[in-house]
């Protein structure tokens, strides 16, 4: 019991330090939000749509503009431990690595989730469209969880490269394909009002999602991390 | 250099003979198909080279483990001829697929489902040899592409389920109980010459996997003779 609480602490101590890092920088969460932002402007005229848009394109354009923006927090993540090799402090520390993985993970979970949070009344206004719905938040919650995890572990695998955060879109948006399609369809059931069961099977991936990326993130992120 | 072992020689041989083997008996002793026409013949091809890319993705993932497991270089090479001899049968299924869907469906392309993925199945792999250009130094290249084609295997299934969810109009040879109205019965030699590419194309791909090892375990050598 005391070992487990030990390594929860390791866990917060992660999410403490980043969540400092971003306070007292502000260099992270703002632009994350800004691009999130841009997107739905651009595809509102790329796409020309309609100001009482419908809930698949709602759908789809809220998660596009969340997977990016959290593209750009997860590089920020890891690179910010790369610059002054803060990575080698974090992993001289003697604690257990997974420990580090899951702190990460929970950070960037979080600044995805806040982007989230502050896009759905956004959205709610420009589209005309009630995303204030609490079956949505959990499809937002699941559905950031499995990317943001995947994400963790490709930023720490892509880091190591020589073409660094230029590779981990492309490392990342086909592995999450899965993970995208089952949002999407799931926040489209939900917004135009599809009773629960229908969209069952669709919780179900996200939650399978979920379960294999952090067990791969578990099992690969130390081999990831050795020197 | 090692001579080329005998196993070897042979299935060069026979994957030189059963391919074009399995194309004649296709072409000449196959009946055509009542509604779909000569068209449908693309199918034995399509499905076999389905099979074989899969297989290959499904190796190169076995041999990642093997070498996270024990640090041994020739899972890496085995695990990148994998995938390099994947991605051709997996082009070789879309582009047949194509063939077949554009009279069929009158369309070269659908973003059907199933169609999708096998692209971003492509796309996947694709990206692990921008993976391994990105990273000079040759441990961390095999360990780092040994994780990502695990990782890349083990999202296959979770795709496939997103397949499943939708409506596919992709039609599906081996039906649970043969209910599904898309599916049609094959005749004898249909049958015949569908188990027959099967064979074809799983002793070309090996053949073709264990000579591009060969490849870079010979490479390998040389570079450390030099």
């Amino acid at each position: 019991m005391k070992s487990f609480l030990s390594y929860l602490n390791i866990v917060w101590q992660i999410i403490r330090k980043d969540a400092q890092v971003e306070w007292r920088g502000r260099q992270g969460l703002p632009v994350m939000l800004v691009f999130a932002l841009l997107i739905v402007f651009l595809f509102n005229f790329a796409l020309q749509l309609a100001p009482d848009l419908q809930a698949g394109l709602a759908a789809g354009l809220l998660w596009v503009s969340l997977a990016f923006a959290s593209t750009l927090g997860l590089n920020r993540s890891v690179s910010l431990e790369k610059e002054n090799n803060a990575l080698d402090g974090l992993l001289l520390a003697p604690v257990d690595r997974s420990a580090i993985f899951f702190g990460k993970v929970i950070s960037n979970f979080g600044f995805t989730l806040i982007v989230a949070l502050i896009l759905l009344p956004i959205f709610s206004l420009f589209y005309g469209q009630n995303m204030l719905n609490l079956r949505l938040l959990i499809i937002i919650i699941l559905g950031v969880g499995a990317y943001t995890s995947l994400g963790t572990l490709l930023a720490a695998l892509s880091i190591q490269t020589r073409t660094r955060d230029v590779l981990l879109p492309v490392l990342l948006y086909p592995l999450a394909l899965p993970i995208l399609i089952a949002a999407v369809e799931a926040s489209r059931g939900v917004l135009s009002g599809m009773p629960m069961k229908d969209l069952q099977s669709w919780y179900f991936l996200l939650l399978a999602g979920n379960i294999l990326f952090i067990a791969t993130g578990l099992m690969f992120f130390e081999t990831i991390l050795e020197e | 250099m090692d001579k080329r072992p005998l196993l070897l020689t042979l299935m060069n041989i026979l994957a030189v003979v059963l391919v074009p083997a399995a194309l004649i008996w296709i072409l000449f002793f196959t009946p055509v198909e009542a509604t779909m026409g000569p068209v449908q013949k693309v199918f034995y091809f399509h499905v076999s080279a389905a099979w074989a890319g899969m297989l290959c993705f499904l190796i190169a993932a076995g041999a990642g483990i093997g070498y996270l497991t024990s640090r041994q270089y020739y899972w890496d090479w085995l695990s990148f001829s994998a995938i390099e001899v994947g991605l051709v049968f997996g082009l070789i299924a879309i582009l047949s697929g194509m063939i077949w869907a554009q009279p069929i469906w009158n369309t070269w392309w659908v973003w059907d489902p199933r169609l999708t993925t096998t692209a971003i199945m492509e796309l996947i792999y694709l990206v692990y040899f921008l993976l391994r250009s990105g990273i000079d130094a040759p441990e961390t290249r095999a360990r780092l592409s040994a994780i990502y084609a695990i990782i890349g295997a083990a999202t296959v299934p979770l795709t496939f389920f997103s397949i499943r969810l939708f409506r596919t109009i992709h039609p599906v040879v081996i039906a649970p109980g043969g209910s599904e109205s898309s599916a049609f019965n094959m005749s004898p030699r249909m049958l015949i010459a569908f188990i027959g590419s099967l064979a074809a194309f799983t002793i070309l791909l090996s053949s073709l996997v264990w000579n591009r090892f060969r490849l870079a375990y010979i490479h390998a050598q040389n570079q450390q003779e030099v």
